[in-house]
């Protein structure tokens, strides 16, 4: 039912800002398929453990890790609610995306630029890159210690690369004849960079940059395993220690939504800054 | 989603195994902890593998005791050996396992050691300070266990989770006020600036012991009650051994945790083993007729990770007894 109301409303919106001459439009044909495909997942789920064919120890109920949701929201795991929980992962998350955005995107400008400048890094950037995250973090954690620096260090490396590259591709695939037009009117470099570059760059960027966050997320259980009492990664880690699966699926799943939500930010964001990229794509 | 899977496998091959059935395995994997204990000596001595002619025998090294439940309820491992906590969880949960063994009963090779320079003359002085253990093992147990006995409130000071090398790396760092671990990794914390607080064995004293439990899967015991009776009695061998030759173990245990001898004689004099006669009388797994005191300290571990609100619930008395079969060593011995 609800999926008929969305397919109307979705259909309404697109039709009305494009020509598009298909019957039915391409995102709410996407958002239909995208809805069966949860909600196949879910009746698998359900079916699989009503049948008693799953051991609940591995997989418990749906009805448990709503549970497991609901207690956790008001009573808390461990001390924190998931409120806190999840807000302690993101603060993580967001200040070592933030400073791998801040540092990544002008070190990627910069040694897409210059030759020079892409020999000098490349080493260091190339050979950390597909090192594992916790071989890196044993390192982190003798060199900084347990507390936030090293966790948030280790978030931070594992963004920067996919940032750095993307960056580097994307002002090296830059059409020079832009270049040529903006040098031969005249533009600075500083004004090459702002005023051509960037904004001809951005796509690539912000696709490398949604990537990096991926990698930020998947780094993420691997940075609160050592010496953290608080964390949506954490709490996933520590319940599987005592066997609590139920809140280690509710942990993964809470995870997986905030992760999806912060992507669709950043598409939002991108939508807000480069509006050009978007026209054009249609 | 790998889990369901995984089980449903090896449900398949049981049942594949059952058609056609052999009464010998083709391999048998152990899985042991990182731990000063007569494991050690029946795994360099080849006990097992003595014992069972014929078998490949894998031994895997396991961190702790959270870890090791992981690997059992994975369903990795044939034997394996945890402490009590993670033993009660495993009941509470429902792991298909039984304890067959003793494995060790813990003195001083589990402490709490606390920074020298911090003065630190009780518990109470912990307060705002940070405290490292293993969460979800012995040690773990025994601190929120004392803190509670001492009326302290465990959230005025930050207690993190730490695997045990972890914890030796942190507190060279400086990071760590307290910490309650054990050896090899706890004489590191020793020798910088820390001196030993409260013991395990202490704590034993004041009425919560805390041993390592050697475990079987039942699937395992089930299709092959004779190999079980043959792994208790190499780590029998292995205890006896142990207690016999008091020198040589030492050797065996520097060699397998490369560590100086003088070391290694520290470590095996602050654990306890419990000849396998000795296992069946009431401070330990009693008899089948009639279960030791082991019941009570599982019984009582549950109770309280159920106020720490890490087990949902505390199951009857009678699903602990029912851990506890001693028929093996039972069968052992009577040889």
């Amino acid at each position: 039912m609800s999926i008929g109301t969305g397919m109307a409303v979705v259909g309404r919106e697109t039709s009305s800002d494009s020509g598009l001459k298909l019957r039915i439009p391409p995102l709410s044909r996407s958002f239909v398929l995208s809805s069966l495909s949860v909600v196949f997942l879910l009746a698998v789920w359900l079916l699989v453990t009503e049948m008693g064919w799953a051991n609940e120890l591995f997989l418990p109920k749906p009805q448990a890790v709503w549970a497991a949701f609901i207690k956790t929201m008001t009573k808390g795991y461990q001390g924190s609610t998931l409120l806190q929980h999840v807000g302690t992962s993101l603060y993580r998350i967001l200040v070592s995306f933030g400073l791998a955005c801040v540092i990544g995107v002008p070190l990627g400008i910069l040694m897409g630029v210059s030759r020079d400048a892409r020999a000098l890094l490349n080493p260091a950037i190339e050979f950390y890159r597909p090192l594992p995250p916790l071989g890196l973090y044993t390192l982190l954690v003798m060199w900084l210690g347990i507390g936030e620096t090293s966790k948030i260090s280790l978030l931070f490396l594992a963004g920067l690369p996919g940032i750095v590259i993307s960056t580097i591709q994307a002002v090296s695939t830059v059409d020079p004849i832009l270049v040529r037009a903006a040098k031969s009117l005249g533009a600075s470099r500083r004004a090459l960079i702002l005023e051509v570059y960037l904004p001809a760059a951005g796509p690539t960027i912000l696709a490398g940059m949604r990537i990096s966050l991926g990698f930020t997320y998947t780094v993420l259980v691997a940075a609160e395993i050592v010496a953290a009492s608080a964390g949506i990664g954490w709490m996933i880690w520590d319940a599987a220690k005592f066997l609590l699966s139920d809140i280690v699926i509710m942990g993964l799943i809470v995870l997986g939504l905030t992760g999806v939500a912060l992507d669709c930010l950043m598409r939002l964001i991108g939508r807000l800054l480069m509006p050009w990229t978007y026209r054009s794509q249609r | 989603m790998f889990r369901p899977i995984a089980s449903l496998t090896a449900a398949v091959l049981a049942f594949s195994g059952l058609a056609h059935a052999s009464d010998k395995p083709d391999k048998v994997t152990v899985g042991y902890l990182n731990l000063v204990n007569a494991q050690l000596v029946t795994k360099h001595l080849g006990l097992i593998a003595k014992e069972m002619p014929g078998v490949e025998i894998k031994y895997v090294k396991v961190g702790g005791g959270g870890d090791m439940l992981r690997v059992i309820a994975g369903n990795d491992v044939d034997f394996g050996g945890i402490g009590n906590p993670p033993t009660a969880i495993a009941i509470t949960r429902g792991l298909p396992i039984k304890g067959i063994l003793v494995i060790n009963m813990l003195d001083y090779v589990e402490a709490m050691v606390v920074r020298t320079s911090k003065n630190i003359k009780s518990l109470t002085d912990l307060k705002g300070k940070t405290v490292a253990a293993p969460f979800g093992s012995t040690t773990h147990y025994l601190l929120l266990q004392a803190l509670n006995d001492e009326g302290v409130d465990p959230a005025s000071m930050k207690i993190i989770d730490l695997p045990p090398s972890d914890i030796a790396a942190a507190w060279l760092r400086g990071d760590l006020d307290a910490a309650w671990f054990w050896e090899p990794n706890l004489d590191k914390a020793v020798n910088n600036d820390g001196h030993i607080f409260l013991t395990s064995g202490l704590m034993a004293k004041r009425g919560y012991p805390t041993w390592d439990v050697g475990v079987v899967m039942n699937a395992f015991a089930e299709k092959y009650p004779d190999y079980v009776e043959k792994f208790v009695k190499a780590e029998c061998a292995g205890i006896d051994f142990w207690l016999k030759n008091p020198a040589k173990t030492a050797e065996i245990i520097a060699e397998e945790l490369s560590l100086p001898i003088a070391d290694a004689t520290r470590m095996m004099n602050g654990t306890a083993m419990v000849p396998c006669d000795q296992q069946l009388t009431a401070p330990y797994l009693g008899t089948s007729a009639k279960k030791g005191q082991f019941v009570d300290t599982l019984v009582s571990t549950a109770d309280f990770l159920v106020k720490q609100d890490r087990l949902p619930k505390l199951l009857p008395r009678k699903d602990f007894e029912n851990f506890i079969d001693p028929s093996y060593i039972e069968k052992a011995i009577a040889k």
